[in-house]
């Protein structure tokens, strides 16, 4: 939303307070709806935690100790409820709140996500920049091509090939996991490398596609020609003037990309055994741990707003002319 | 300063001379993450693999699945009604938490199980009472007689574990911090990531030579490190890369992988277990005997079990309940095995007046093999005149549509070969399948009093004749499990439940 307003403070103020209100919503929405579907899904959490061998009625017995066996008002009240004062309820399975298991999965969840967007950022702008200048040659057909390719090519497959090559073949990396008793900070990081480099390889085929549309638009722009004109190197046309003014989308698609991650990088953390929010909702689902999915997903829908917001408002550091 | 060099070369050379001793760590990489660490709430067999190194039973079975002391000094000595079990317990046993096991813990436990267990409750109403006859000898009495009592107590499955009588819950409450008197105790545990093992340093092993889950226990491993994962292929990958010291499940297809590896090799456990169709007694369409017999002359077993596993290393074609080696194995009835007879299916078909209503088959794709055996299966029973409707679900809510007798004809299931047939629920008109036959019934109620083994022998054959006869549930076949181990790795004897308190790194 661009405009020209005289003293942009408030409105700016006025803008995010706007947006906080409509997460409200959001998140009301998310909860209800989320409550909703999980219930009606068919499945027994109670028979599955007993196992194969458990009778109908241990299962009812265990489902009523659970609170399951309440009319599902009833049950939505009391976890609204809950969820104002912030409390999302007891996991089923883990028998812990779902907050602290939460907390858990944030560590490997947030640092895979970060991972791999330093490193598609790393991959992809520069790239995307370069056959953007070097429009229709060799390496702009190349660098598309391989786009596609990475983009159509499902991150469980990358995950398995890289995972036997470079894990089990050549031993440069774990196969999995996220450490043991003994492992540090740094040993635990060492486990994301190659699922960052998997997921890097997935992410940085749309964010060179958008860097490389972006330049597109901007290079052809008439202050670009001034700037060349002027006699400016053509380094600090392109990497100056040019990606300055290319920065707006490329900014959105990175930060879409690292709320997409942070959510939880499903297939690539059960590829790699990393206990992160991606496998924990993965296995919240197939044993319908009703509080882990719903806490996943406000949680999820939550950070999706505050990163989009964040986006919103780093537009203001790369382009002064914006205004909220 | 000449004095201080000195010291720290003398320090650096120790450091080179002495090298510290490397900790003898064995990964284990596990289904998933136990539901519990308390065998006695659940029957999943991940928690059996796990718990059975900290909590211990009065029995447990030897490498012939025999009943063989644990915590029970001998075997009970057991009235000539077979009614009365004098328990004596050995001495000097302590639980991590220090306490000593005394008959208290014992009784305090064994009420909890039949309280809360379920297989406990399954023996719950045939109990008259558990009491302390001193501080070492506790006494069972049985309402009537109960021959698979023994194996229901060893069962480290829905396990009759021992507790301390402080740690035992009131009620159906849950235990805070399972503690237990095995050869290890929890250390430290983070779900989905990691659960550690450490020797419990009071442990008190048994004195006869390890057999099986009998006997002596070691506490070789410095550290026992289960590690979930969900996914079978991320095992195996684990354990060719040297990850893992042992992976538990892995897919038939890795099977030459892992054979091609120079760090691990694949452990082929033979009969693991048969795969089941277990029949609706209760509604539906099968509740037709004729219909019934029609299903299984439909059926070609071999067929499904190749399906199922692709390549006959993994199963074996047969009928009898117990595989060739077990006590319990016998032919009788088997000539209904495997008739792959279309033509007879149709015509009994025919006899039972069948309308086309749909044969419904509830099934997952969670045990790929069971959804292929379906499959399979399919297009024979309607090449015999069956209309089949496959319902294929999650397996959560297989787990719930099963408990509704209205939903399914057959669901498909599978189960490692129990040491005692009682332990399979199907053959009780009380289980979710609800067969009940007066021949049968009768000839169950005489397997479960008796007690003289070749008599039993003689009985079990006869309850397979009976359940063929009648089609109470359907067997498809043995099948072989596989896991994979280190070449490194020694100590650990192939089963459904391997246990690793014996495992050394060469």
């Amino acid at each position: 939303m661009l405009s020209s307003v005289a003293d942009p403070a408030p409105a700016m103020l006025k803008y995010v307070l706007n947006r906080l209100v409509g997460m409200v919503v959001v998140l009301f929405l998310v909860l209800t709806i989320t409550f909703v579907i999980v219930r009606v899904a068919p499945g027994d959490p109670a028979a599955l935690m007993l196992g194969p061998d458990a009778t109908p009625q241990d299962a009812a017995q265990l489902r009523a100790e659970l609170g399951l066996d309440q009319p599902i008002l009833v049950q939505f009240g009391k976890f609204l409820l809950s969820a104002v004062q912030g409390d999302l309820g007891q996991s089923l399975f883990f028998r812990r709140p779902v907050l602290s298991v939460l907390a858990e999965r944030a560590e490997p969840t947030t640092f895979l996500a970060l991972f791999s967007l330093i490193f598609s950022i790393a991959i992809a702008v520069p790239i995307g920049i370069f056959v953007a200048y070097r429009r229709g040659g060799l390496a702009d057909q190349g660098a598309v091509s391989t786009a596609m390719l990475a983009a159509s090519v499902p991150s469980f497959w990358t995950g398995l090939v890289l995972q036997r090559w470079l894990a089990t073949g050549l031993g440069w990396f774990p196969a999995s996991g996220y450490g043991g008793p003994s492992s540090t900070f740094l040993d635990r990081m060492g486990y994301l490398i190659l699922p960052s480099i998997v997921l890097g390889i997935v992410n940085s085929a749309l964010i060179l596609r958008f860097t490389r549309a972006s330049m597109l638009d901007v290079l052809g722009e008439d202050y670009i020609r001034t700037a060349r004109s002027k006699g400016m190197s053509e380094a600090r046309v392109v990497l100056k003037h040019a990606l300055k003014n290319a920065a707006i989308p490329i900014v959105t698609v990175v930060g879409l990309t690292f709320a997409l991650l942070v959510s939880g990088a499903v297939v690539t953390e059960r590829v790699f055994n990393i206990p992160g929010m991606g496998s924990l909702v993965v296995g919240a689902v197939l044993r319908r741990d009703y509080p882990i999915i719903q806490g996943t997903l406000i949680v999820v829908a939550a950070l999706y707003i505050l990163i989009n917001l964040l986006v919103d408002l780093l537009y203001l550091l790369i382009d002064k002319r914006v205004r909220y | 300063m000449k004095r201080s060099l000195s010291i720290v070369l003398a320090a650096a050379l120790a450091t080179v001379a002495v090298p510290a001793l490397a900790k003898n760590v064995i990964n284990v990489a596990i289904v998933g993450e136990p539901d519990t660490l308390d065998p006695m709430v659940s029957t999943k067999d991940v928690v059996s693999i796990v718990t059975q190194h900290v909590v211990e039973t009065l029995y447990t079975f030897d490498g012939e699945w025999n009943v063989a002391p644990l915590l029970a000094k001998d075997l009970p000595k057991i009235s000539d009604d077979g009614k009365t079990y004098e328990i004596a317990l050995r001495d000097g046993v302590s639980f991590s938490d220090g306490s000593k096991l005394d008959s208290a813990d014992v009784v305090a436990s064994l009420e909890r199980w039949l309280k809360i267990a379920s297989r406990g409750k399954t023996v719950a109403d045939k109990v008259e009472s558990v009491t302390a006859k001193g501080p070492l000898a506790v006494e069972i009495k049985m309402k009537s007689p109960y021959a698979p009592l023994l194996s229901l107590l060893a069962f480290s499955n829905s396990a009759a574990a021992i507790y301390p009588s402080e740690i035992v819950p009131e009620g159906d409450g849950q235990i805070d911090k399972v503690v237990g008197t095995g050869p290890y105790e929890y250390g430290e545990h983070v779900p989905d990531q990691y659960l550690q093992l450490v020797p419990f340093k009071g442990f008190v092993p048994r004195d006869e030579p390890a057999n099986g889950s009998a006997g002596k226990r070691g506490q070789v491993p410095d550290e026992i490190r289960f590690i979930p994962v969900p996914d079978a292929n991320t095992r195996v990958e684990g354990l060719v890369s040297g990850q893992f010291d042992f992976a538990d499940s892995l897919p038939a297809e890795s099977y030459d992988r892992i054979e091609k590896s120079d760090k691990a090799k694949p452990v082929l456990l033979e009969n693991f277990g048969w795969p089941v169709w277990a029949i609706n007694h209760k509604a539906g369409l099968l509740t037709d005997k004729k219909i019934r017999e029609a299903l299984l002359a439909a059926l070609p077993f071999d067929d499904m079990l190749f399906a199922a596993f692709g390549d006959d290393k993994f199963f074996k074609v047969d009928g009898a309940l117990y595989p060739e080696g077990w006590a319990w194995h016998s032919e009788e009835g088997t000539k209904a095995y495997n008739q792959n007879d279309p033509e007879k299916a149709g015509e009994l078909l025919k006899e039972a007046g069948y309308d086309g209503t749909p044969l419904r088959i509830l099934t997952s794709r969670q045990y790929e093999f069971h959804y292929k055996m379906a499959e399979v299966a399919k297009q024979a029973l309607e090449a015999a005149g069956f209309k089949v409707q496959m319902d294929v679900v999650d397996w959560a809510t297989l787990g719930q549509r099963r408990n509704d007798p209205a939903l399914w004809d057959v669901y498909i299931t599978h189960s490692p070969f129990l040491p005692e047939p009682a332990l399979t629920d199907m053959w009780f008109p009380s289980s979710r399948i609800g067969w009940s036959e007066p021949k049968k019934d009768e000839t169950v109620d005489a397997f479960v009093s008796e007690t003289d083994p070749e008599k039993r022998q003689a009985l079990f054959a006869k309850m397979q004749a009976e359940e063929y006869d009648d089609v109470g549930f359907i067997k498809v076949g043995n099948f072989n499990a596989l896991t994979g181990e280190a070449k490194t790795l020694q100590g650990v004897t192939p089963s459904p439940w391997p246990h690793f308190w014996d495992a050394a790194k060469k």
